[in-house]
């Protein structure tokens, strides 16, 4: 009897807690949906930058500009990169993802937005937990071969890349569909080594289409397989405050260049060569106090190019021998001397610049010099603004008559960098 | 002869012990502290960031990922503290034993009671952390809190040695309780008083000791301080009679200079972690030097 009786009470008990609870236990979240999926949102962000432009020079000489044998200019117009116009300039929108996928991916993905068009810069998949140091990337991405090529625009510490690497991999740079390796090795001081397999689709240097001429003397076929391959060592170590980086890298890959030659109509030239470019990077980033950051950064490139080209007239197609070598460098000093001022100066030289063909060697010009010195004013880790002064002697046109001249011009712009949302921060 | 076998016997333990110790690496000096304490012999520990650099803003230099690579275990501070620095470093590390979710990752802000959690968060109110004030080690009863945790995963990741980390937690918290009252005594002549601080960086301390804060010399987390915010602080000490403004040793101290100056306010320079001035060296240390600095 007494037992039931405290059963009773325990059960009672039970209830009215249970009650209770149910009294005053209010959700803290009431969501319109027993499906919603609030909190699988993946970290989104867009970034913006536009930019006011002031230069020596008119917009329409501007647009004619290139460096031969390095850089050649667009043709319609189209493709004129950053800050090309006098005036306001709307440079991109850039609209990031990311999110763990499940226990074993992340995935990464960044739309390039422009005023009329959009595409994706980067989109692909990295593992978490591949054993023995391994990681492995797939998708379309920035290389890292080397050092700024793997950083998206705003982080660059000058509004543009360095023009060793624009001459060398583009405006967009080394960004290609493939897979990525690296390994970090266990060891005191840091060293990665890393492999990639690329599709091998790059503008300046590295191609795969095929070309005939019309009567079908020369028919180089296209590759179909991934043709490029990068390989790079990096490995750092700390002396005090200063953190050194150094990095050795190298791409090799096919090249195919197709100007006109496959038309039927005027003269035309073709190029089926291989390249390799060879990269050294090193960058010290002195820390001597917790506001201060100086940093001092710098890479050299190779480039060499070696095949036959083909020339094609109303006569005859004529094959020769190609041979191409360049190399330049960029090297740049930025210091953070207080909490939201960044000051810095950069030397861009193209150095080499030897195009054989046939054995002849071409008369291009070399050592061609730019000089940017830049401040920065960031309220915030969300808006920057800065201001850039830039000289640059690298620029050829042709003149009517077609002689080429060289023409330096000055520029002055005003770049403001704004960004919102959930954006992951950066490395090193 | 029996000494040379001895000698190699005496190698070959070191050397197992050696082998045998976990790896850890911790974000803040603090914690490698604490870990250290827990952990003795048995645990290697290293800590990334300095004690006395900006928490929020470290540089993540690449040697950090060589010790992420070869660590066990990854205690991180949390609530956002490192969400500036330490996410891609981890990323890089290419070891999948210690990514969030993992046995190996110890996130300590989430075994602690968080204050200040705001209801909204929008970057209009600057560097806000949404998920509370992350400088919860400045609180004398969040260190058992979080010696504790730690104890925990070691046995977890360790269990052979559990029985010593549990002995090293249970006499680190006995020594703790000691200090902890000493600091209780001298800070208690002190409760009530009204406080400025230059970050909201001793919140924790502040609310333990029973102090009161009336104003930050930042106008919002992480925005340097302005003329017209600087000229109303100044009207609040000088209204309220505020005697101390607290300031971290990492940020610019010209505006609190200034204040001091012109108020005759107190301007105390205190550590926020092990290793921001010479006198914190360990935990107990760092809680000793804040007091000292504060009662003196």
């Amino acid at each position: 009897m007494k037992k039931i009786k405290s059963l009773l009470i325990v059960f009672i008990s039970i209830i009215t807690s249970a009650y209770g609870q149910d009294q005053t236990a209010e959700p803290q979240f009431q969501t319109s949906s027993p499906f919603n999926q609030a909190k699988f949102v993946p970290d989104i962000s867009f970034i913006t930058d536009f930019s006011f432009v002031s230069r020596d020079i008119d917009n329409e000489l501007y647009s004619q500009l290139h460096i031969p044998g390095f850089m050649h200019h667009s043709e319609n117009g189209e493709h004129e990169g950053f800050n090309s116009k006098k005036g306001f300039n709307l440079n991109y929108g850039e609209l990031t993802l990311y999110s763990i996928v499940d226990p074993y991916f992340d995935l990464f993905a960044v739309l390039h937005v422009a005023q009329e068009h959009a595409g994706l810069e980067e989109v692909y998949f990295t593992t978490r937990k591949l054993p023995y140091g391994f990681q492995l990337k797939a998708g379309k991405f920035l290389s890292s071969f080397g050092r700024i090529n793997e950083q998206h625009a705003h982080y660059l510490d000058f509004a543009e890349r360095p023009l060793v690497l624009t001459s060398f991999f583009g405006d967009e740079g080394l960004n290609e569909l493939g897979v990525r390796l690296t390994w970090i090795a266990p060891t005191d001081f840091y060293l990665m080594l890393g492999a990639e397999v690329l599709t091998g689709e790059n503008e300046a240097s590295f191609g795969k289409a095929g070309f005939a001429d019309p009567s079908g003397i020369v028919n180089i076929h296209a590759i179909e397989n991934p043709s490029l391959i990068v390989g790079y060592a990096k490995s750092s170590f700390d002396i005090r405050e200063a953190a050194i980086l150094i990095g050795a890298s190298v791409a090799q890959g096919t090249t195919r260049r197709d100007e006109n030659f496959s038309s039927s109509d005027g003269n035309g030239e073709a190029l089926d060569a291989s390249t390799t470019i060879f990269g050294a990077d090193l960058t010290v980033k002195y820390t001597p106090d917790a506001i201060r950051i100086l940093t001092f950064q710098s890479e050299y490139l190779y480039r060499t190019t070696n095949g036959h080209s083909y020339l094609r007239d109303t006569l005859a197609v004529t094959k020769s021998s190609f041979d191409q070598n360049q190399s330049g460098f960029y090297a740049q000093l930025v210091a953070k001397t207080g909490l939201r001022w960044r000051l810095g100066l950069r030397y861009d030289l193209l150095q080499l610049n030897d195009i054989k063909s046939g054995g002849v060697l071409g008369a291009l010009p070399k050592n061609l010099p730019r000089y940017s010195a830049m401040l920065e004013y960031s309220p915030t880790e969300f808006s920057r603004f800065r201001l850039q002064l830039t000289h640059d002697k690298t620029k050829y046109f042709h003149t009517d008559d077609g002689i080429l001249h060289n023409k330096p011009y000055t520029e002055i712009l005003l770049q403001c960098t704004i960004g919102i949302g959930a954006h992951g921060a950066h490395s090193f | 002869m029996k000494k040379i076998f001895m000698f190699i016997t005496f190698l070959l333990t070191l050397a197992s012990i050696t082998y045998s110790q976990l790896n850890v690496v911790t974000t803040y000096p603090y914690i490698a502290d604490i870990v250290q304490r827990v952990g003795k012999e048995k645990v290697q520990v290293t800590a990334l960031a300095r004690g006395d650099y900006n928490p929020h803003v470290i540089v993540p230099k690449p040697s950090y990922i060589a010790k992420l690579r070869k660590a066990d275990l990854l205690i991180i501070n949390g609530a956002q503290l490192e969400i500036g620095w330490l996410p891609p470093i981890l990323k890089q590390a290419n070891n999948g034993t210690i990514q969030p979710g993992e046995k190996g990752f110890l996130d300590l802000a989430s075994r602690v009671h968080l204050i200040e959690v705001p209801k909204n968060v929008s970057r209009e109110m600057g560097d806000v952390h949404p998920e509370g004030n992350p400088h919860f080690c400045l609180s004398p009863d969040n260190i058992p809190v979080i010696a504790t945790a730690i104890a925990q995963k070691l046995s977890e990741l360790d269990p052979a040695n559990a029985s010593a980390y549990e002995a090293n937690k249970t006499a680190f918290l006995k020594l703790w309780e000691q200090k902890a009252s000493q600091w209780q005594k001298a800070m208690e002549p002190l409760k009530g008083t009204k406080v400025i601080e230059y970050h909201k960086i001793f919140d924790y301390f502040i609310q333990h000791f029973g102090l009161s804060l009336a104003g930050t010399v930042e106008p919002l987390p992480g925005i340097p301080p302005t003329t017209k915010h600087v000229a109303e602080v100044e009207q609040t000490i000088t209204r309220d009679r505020i005697r101390f403004i607290l300031q971290d040793v990492y940020n610019p101290k010209d505006a609190s200079q200034y204040l001091a100056q012109r108020t005759g306010a107190k301007l105390l320079v205190l550590p926020h972690d092990v290793g921001a001035v010479k006198e914190a060296a360990d935990i107990i240390a760092l809680f000793d030097e804040i007091v000292r600095r504060i009662t003196q």
